[in-house]
């Protein structure tokens, strides 16, 4: 490698473009050429000293505030048509008589596939449930229903935050005959999740907690003689599974949502 | 309540507060809004004033929105490609005198010797005379050093917001780092700061 050839290719070297072929070759020259060497530290201390010092302009907040603000937001104002990529330019027009037959039956095969695998795959919220009930339906038949076993707060809850990336509500429901009896860990919805077992009279109820941005609707369900309520709060997504009837499973969220209401 | 099967009981979806946002605008917001600072960022140093800077992000990201439906891939260098084009048909219109020209060969590089010692320790680089030397580049220059040391852009990135090959976009920013080394150079040469040669 030459020395005109080296000094060239130092731009690409410094900002991490350049192939590793070249890399290697360059090194190589680098180590047996010490002004090559200093040359490359200076133009490194340089491309720092710029993204140190030279200025970044932030946008001034009101500016953001105003474009947003002057962004149409009824659907009249929505981009251009999607069928104007269909639209041929100039002398390919002929070819694309021939083609627009051939693109509208390709549309109307994509749009069927796209329905097609929209029905058959079930939605987020459908693999939720499975997977909860899943869950509650593996812990009570192994009768190992908690990792934790303790009708204390105090305990359940560092016990969960320990092993999770979030700080589950854990609240004590024994004056409303929600007796805590202990947490344990799962996996739902591809991601680690806190899991409360209460037990009313001898029903095992359990809490599937994680946090949730989203604010979904309130909804409960009933699935294989099941009961099932989801409600969210304070960004954490509760969903609660039972065979205790449906009354009393209402009151066990609502106290839920209660306790959590305030951080 | 006796739910039979999958049984709706009561929706608490947040009622809005404001007008409703279509579809387009929230995922426009979700995608391309958070890169406001970049476009802006960008458009001040093409622009060098925030007043003629504020113009061109306004225009370029409502225009951006327009052409929405063209988005592939990442938004950032998409979006920052809308303020260039934005900008060079704004300096057309506002500021004829200043139209740009893109002919690298017109910006003559003063030979130096070939172990490019006139890139000087740049540690003791002055803020103040930093960001001016860099404001007084050709454009070509300033913008893809911009986009490169600011943006922390791939050099493939700025190919195509720039509409140049790599290669061009790599003897840019060569000829960038040179000429604001040798206006540095200079100036610390005035003010008396030693220079290492």
């Amino acid at each position: 490698m030459t020395r005109e050839e080296a000094n060239r290719l130092l731009h690409a070297y410094i900002d991490g473009e350049l192939d590793p072929a070249k890399t290697l070759e360059l090194e190589a020259h680098l180590a047996e050429n010490p002004s090559v060497r200093a040359a490359c530290e200076r133009l490194r201390e340089m491309s720092a000293a710029i993204r140190d010092k030279a200025d970044y302009h932030a946008a001034p907040a009101w500016l953001e505030a105003r474009v947003r603000a002057a962004i149409p937001s009824g659907p009249e104002n929505a981009s251009a048509p999607w069928w104007r990529w269909l639209k041929p330019a100039g002398s390919f027009a002929a070819v694309a008589d021939w083609l627009r037959p051939a693109a509208s039956f390709a549309a109307v095969a994509l749009v069927t596939w796209v329905v097609a695998l929209g029905v058959m795959r079930p939605s987020e919220d459908e693999r939720i449930t499975q997977d909860v009930l899943a869950s509650h339906v593996r812990a009570t038949l192994s009768s190992r229903s908690y990792d934790v076993a303790s009708s204390d707060q105090h305990t359940v809850k560092p016990w969960l935050s320990a092993r999770l990336a979030f700080s589950p509500p854990v609240a004590d429901l024994s004056a409303s005959d929600f007796e805590l009896v202990g947490g344990r860990l799962d996996y739902i919805g591809a991601q680690p999740v806190a899991v409360l077992v209460y037990k009313r009279r001898q029903h095992m109820i359990d809490v599937f907690l994680w946090p949730a941005e989203a604010q979904k609707a309130e909804q409960t369900l009933t699935r294989d003689g099941f009961n099932i309520e989801r409600f969210a709060r304070n960004g954490m997504s509760f969903w609660i599974v039972s065979d205790l009837n449906r009354d009393e499973l209402d009151d066990l969220a609502r106290l839920l949502a209660e306790r959590s209401a305030a951080p | 309540m006796l739910a039979a099967d999958s049984v709706l009981l009561y929706h608490t979806d947040p009622v809005p507060l404001h007008k409703p946002v279509s579809e387009p605008k929230r995922r426009f917001e979700q995608l391309v809004l958070p890169h406001f600072d970049a476009a802006y960022n960008l458009a001040r140093w093409l622009t060098r004033n925030d007043h003629d800077a504020q113009d061109v992000v306004q225009e370029a990201v409502l225009r951006a929105f327009r052409f929405f439906d063209g988005l592939r891939g990442e938004a950032r260098p998409w979006l920052l490609s809308i303020v260039r084009n934005t900008f060079l048909t704004w300096v057309q219109v506002n500021r004829p005198a200043d139209t740009v020209e893109f002919d690298d060969a017109l910006v003559e590089i003063i030979p130096t010797d070939e172990d490019g010692p006139e890139i000087q320790a740049a540690r003791n680089f002055d803020r103040k005379m930093l960001n001016e030397a860099i404001a007084a580049l050709p454009l070509q220059f300033r913008e893809a050093l911009i986009l490169r040391e600011l943006e922390d852009l791939s050099y493939k990135d700025i190919a195509r917001i720039v509409d140049v090959p790599i290669g061009t976009v790599m003897s840019r920013l060569a000829r960038a780092r040179r000429l604001l080394a040798e206006s540095l150079g200079a100036t610390s040469n005035i003010s008396g700061t030693q220079v290492h040669k």
